[in-house]
């Protein structure tokens, strides 16, 4: 229990130094109020002193910088994210964030299971087959994969299969069944996927070969157990632990990149929501984002380790 | 393929050096080439643009006819410069506080690596969108941004590194002598460092140009003058993919073989210092 | 106690046949024979002893006969088990005799056992595979095979996993293991080299109480002369490779005649010597298997070599007792032993020249 305290206090306090980081970085690059309302904060337009002064109380804007860190702080926590200033009727902004949570989830969600489909089995064929040509053929691969700027990719997927080969559609609505998106999310889905699986896939066979030198695979091997029964039910689960750690680490590392491949397969995500609040020079949308993206990161980071413990008895405390 | 450490750096190491110098030559020397004007625009009467490559386009040309050859050479200047800048902050910036703290270990590590991981808490990306669109986005800061991005990275493989040798016998044996501690850090850890550090800038090179091409991706590149990203970009688009695609896979082929070439030659050094690390 | 047989099993008499086995790997550096023309017989419910130094190719040997080598290892000659040539070209697949006919008892029981599998799920393993047992039956089993080798509490140990057994525990689970199916011929490599001296009395005790009552063969590897004395009926010795010496256990120890075997029966500590008594080991290093030598392999560290032990390997020479069989130009016994042991004595330099 002991270690579950710590850990929480541990990410508890990584979270604070983020938001302060982030709030810092609102609050003194540049002017608050510039950042906060864009061009309209210099305007003298009666509208645009309105939203001044709302700006002013909603981001109390003329207290001392650390007391308004406590309040955006609470707010924060609360749920309340602002208002976007950008936008006609000055909406909340956890109203955009739920209406594009839920698309960058599922983008990512997918990606993570594509990836580990793809990845589980190559790395399997590849530690059976190790340094026989049909494996250094995939490693080969692999590293091609791996130097591929995710927005290259897309690009090149997005050239093969969405236009030539015309088996994925390009463009969404937001009206579409459940289903539907899914599969409208398959393209995008695989760009994240195909780096983050040739990684996976490197580390799992490196771990594969390792785990099969040891003793007790030859031991199942002196017991008649046949050689891809060794593979999967021997082998495979004490091989797991780095690739479910760098699987885990790597959620935040394809939050980031998903970002990119949001905008341009135009999934109406919380990737191109920010991307449009830079557009519209929204910033208050672009800093919930922020915070929600890393809270979600460094959760993750937590998550991992509970995970971890599950799979390996001898962690458990 | 760092799976087999190999003895030699191989053949295909220095052909990948040789496309980095190339290419680095042809940026630098780019004003002085034989190249097209990036921004001329080469209308043919008659014809709408954009154009297929061709004999005088190499790489055709965009929709406005500018040629896309000359502007993806000058956008190696942009990109490759941030690229360098950016790690060379970090490393300076990062591999001293890095070393440093895994020297003096105590309060300041702790410090330090608490820093350190607070940096490392944001998804890549997202502090680099939240700074650039903070601040303009002119040729320096885009490169620094992207350079106090990689202090952290960096800073954390120095002070691993610098910890495990400074366990070692030599620097026992150089205290022993009476040497400071700055002399220490100087004279015997720092070139110890400095291999897997090279090793580190190559990729983390890679690493800041393709940021560079995400942020352009984002709209949050240099403001002025042609990128890699900044052209993949503009060719990406659906209409453009499906009846010019050369726009964005001319500059997508260069920027591929770069930043391979850079991962590649990292790669290799990595594995390279690491058979002697273990004759050691 | 647990037992099960099936038909096709050879009952009683000649269980194994090993002619000629040659083992060589391929390396980096060139092929290394590792196993050097072995001839040995085993008769069902007998003990059979391997000894030797490390790099004696003694664990080759045990592995080479069971068939369990890297594919960069190549056999020779003919392995008779049973009716089967297991190296002939209608030669069976082992992974159906490993485990049912023949099995193997590991060196090391912490590396040994899959970390992250349960006791009684490694056990179950081959009763699944070659019985065909339901998971409720090959767990009941299991535990009756955990106390067939006296671990206590044998219902709770198997839901447990590894890590939570002590050394000793964890070389029975792998007896209980390699005994699961019954098998005729067991190989037990190093079985106690990794154990406390206690412990080790127990676990022999155990091979051989499971050996009377299944009439089971028994292969013992070691370099422990000690662990072969009271629970072997045969001894091989091992020497570069090579089967230097095989005797019944009696025999050897009383008559033995290759100066080898006599060393290491000298390097042996005895409680009857003075304390500080200077140790009698072998000088020198066993030979390089990349490069092997001409004549006799241990010929460079001999105390009684001459020329011919340098140019001409030795052949395998009956003694008296019909089986008994040893390699040496001029083994313990011989008028140049004695000569040689005379000089020794003498004060003299050891390896003479005539």
């Amino acid at each position: 229990m002991n270690y579950w305290v710590q850990r929480l206090t541990a990410s508890l306090m990584l979270l604070l130094a983020v938001s302060m980081l982030t709030f810092a970085a609102m609050n003194l690059l540049g002017d608050p109020l510039f950042n906060i309302l864009g061009p309209a904060a210099a305007d003298t337009k009666p509208e645009s002193l309105e939203k001044v002064a709302a700006a002013k109380e909603l981001y109390y804007l003329d207290r001392p910088l650390p007391e308004r860190y406590v309040r955006w702080l609470g707010d924060m926590v609360t749920g309340d994210f602002g208002v976007q200033f950008g936008s006609t009727g000055q909406p909340p902004v956890s109203e955009l964030v739920k209406e594009r949570f839920p698309r960058s989830l599922t983008l990512l969600v997918m990606a993570q299971l594509l990836a580990a489909m793809i990845a589980i089995p190559w790395a399997l064929i590849s530690a059976a087959r190790a340094n026989k040509p049909a494996d250094r053929i995939s490693t080969v691969n692999s590293f091609l994969l791996i130097a591929m700027p995710n927005f290259a990719l897309a690009v090149i997927l997005k050239y093969v299969f969405g236009i030539k080969l015309g088996w994925f559609p390009l463009t969404f609505k937001a009206t579409d069944p459940w289903l539907t998106r899914v599969y409208q999310t398959f393209l995008p889905a695989l760009t994240i996927a195909l780096p983050a699986a040739a990684v996976y896939q490197r580390l799992l066979r490196t771990d594969l070969i390792t785990t099969l030198q040891e003793d007790f695979i030859l031991m199942a091997r002196s017991k008649g157990v046949g050689r891809r029964r060794v593979l999967f039910k021997h082998a495979l689960r004490p091989s797991l632990f780095s690739f479910i750690t760098v699987f885990g680490i790597n959620t935040g590392t394809l939050i980031g990149g998903s970002l990119i491949v949001e905008n341009i397969f135009r999934i109406p995500g919380l990737g191109s929501a920010i991307v449009e609040a830079i557009l519209r020079e929204d910033f208050p949308v672009v800093l919930a984002i922020v915070m929600i993206i890393t809270t979600a990161f460094v959760l993750v980071n937590v998550l991992v380790d509970a995970v971890y413990t599950l799979i390996d008895p001898r962690v458990r405390r | 393929m760092s799976d087999t450490i190999n003895r030699r750096l191989g053949p295909l190491f220095w052909i990948a050096v040789g496309w980095l110098v190339l290419i680095s030559l042809l940026a630098l020397l780019a004003p002085w080439l034989p190249i097209k004007d990036p921004d001329a625009y080469y209308l043919v009467r008659g014809e709408r643009p954009p154009y297929a490559p061709s004999a005088t386009h190499w790489f055709g040309t965009d929709q406005d006819a500018r040629d896309m050859f000359a502007r993806t050479i000058f956008g190696a200047r942009v990109s490759l410069v941030i690229g360098f800048v950016a790690i060379a902050f970090g490393m300076l910036v990062g591999g001293t506080t890095g070393v440093v703290a895994g020297y003096l270990r105590g309060r300041t590590d702790r410090i330090v690596s608490f820093v350190f991981i607070v940096f490392l808490s944001f998804p890549s990306l997202v502090l680099a969108i939240l700074i650039t669109a903070l601040l303009d986005r002119g040729l320096v800061t885009i490169a620094l941004t992207l350079g106090v991005l990689a202090v952290a990275p960096v800073g954390r493989l120095a002070r691993a590194t610098t910890l495990s040798f400074a366990e070692r016998e030599f620097v026992t044996a150089a205290r022993a002598i009476g040497a400071g501690d700055r002399r220490i850090i100087i004279r015997e850890l720092l070139p110890n460092v400095v291999i897997p550090m090279g090793a580190l800038a190559l990729l983390g090179m890679a690493v800041a140009i393709v940021a560079e091409g995400g942020l352009a991706f984002l709209g949050l590149s240099v403001e002025k003058g042609p990128t890699w990203g900044k052209l993949i970009l503009i060719g990406a688009g659906s209409r453009e993919l499906e009846k010019s695609p050369w726009i964005a896979f001319g500059p997508i082929i260069i920027l591929f073989i770069t930043v391979l070439s850079l991962n590649y030659a990292g790669d290799r050094v990595r594995s390279y210092f690491d058979v002697r690390e273990i004759g050691l | 106690m647990t037992s099960l047989q099936t038909d096709g099993r050879v009952a009683d008499g000649r269980l194994l046949t090993v002619e000629d086995l040659r083992t060589t790997f391929a390396t980096e550096r060139g092929p290394v024979c590792a196993v050097d023309g072995v001839s040995l017989t085993l008769d069902r419910g007998q003990a059979l002893g391997i000894v030797g130094e490390s790099g004696s190719g003694k664990t080759v040997l045990s592995r080479s006969i069971m068939g369990l080598l890297p594919s960069t290892a190549r056999r020779e000659g003919n392995i008779w088990f049973g009716d089967q040539d297991l190296l002939g070209p209608n030669a069976p697949d082992m992974s159906r005799l490993w485990g049912r006919e023949m099995s193997m008892v590991f060196q090391n029981p912490m590396v040994s056992l899959n970390p992250v599998m349960r006791i009684g799920e490694q056990i179950a393993e081959p009763l699944r595979i070659h019985l065909g047992m339901s998971r409720r039956d090959a767990k009941a089993t299991a535990i009756r095979l955990l106390r067939d080798v006296r671990i206590p509490e044998p219902d709770r140990r198997v839901d447990q996993y590894p890590h939570e057994l002590s050394g000793g525990m964890r070389q029975r689970v792998m007896i209980a293991i390699a005994l699961a199916c019954g098998p005729t011929l067991l190989f037990a490599d190093e079985p106690t080299t990794a154990l406390d001296v206690t412990v080790q009395a127990q676990i022999l005790e155990l091979i051989a109480e499971q050996r009377a009552e299944r009439n089971m063969s028994v292969v013992l590897v070691t370099h422990d002369l000690g662990v072969v004395a009271g629970h072997t009926d045969v001894i091989a010795v091992m020497y570069g490779g090579r089967l230097v010496e095989i005797a019944p256990t009696k025999v050897l120890f009383s008559q033995m005649r290759m100066p080898y075997t006599e060393a290491l029966l000298q390097s042996i500590p005895r409680l009857d010597q003075k304390s500080h008594t200077r140790l009698n080991a072998i000088p020198g290093r066993p030979p390089d298997l990349h490069d092997p030598p001409r004549g006799c392999a241990f010929a460079p560290r001999c105390a009684f070599v001459r020329d011919r032990c340098r140019e001409e390997a030795p052949p395998l020479a009956t003694a008296e007792n019909p089986d008994h069989k040893f390699a040496c130009w001029y083994p313990v016994g011989s008028p140049e032993y004695h000569e040689t042991k005379e000089r020794i004595s003498a004060g003299l330099e050891i390896g003479s020249t005539s």
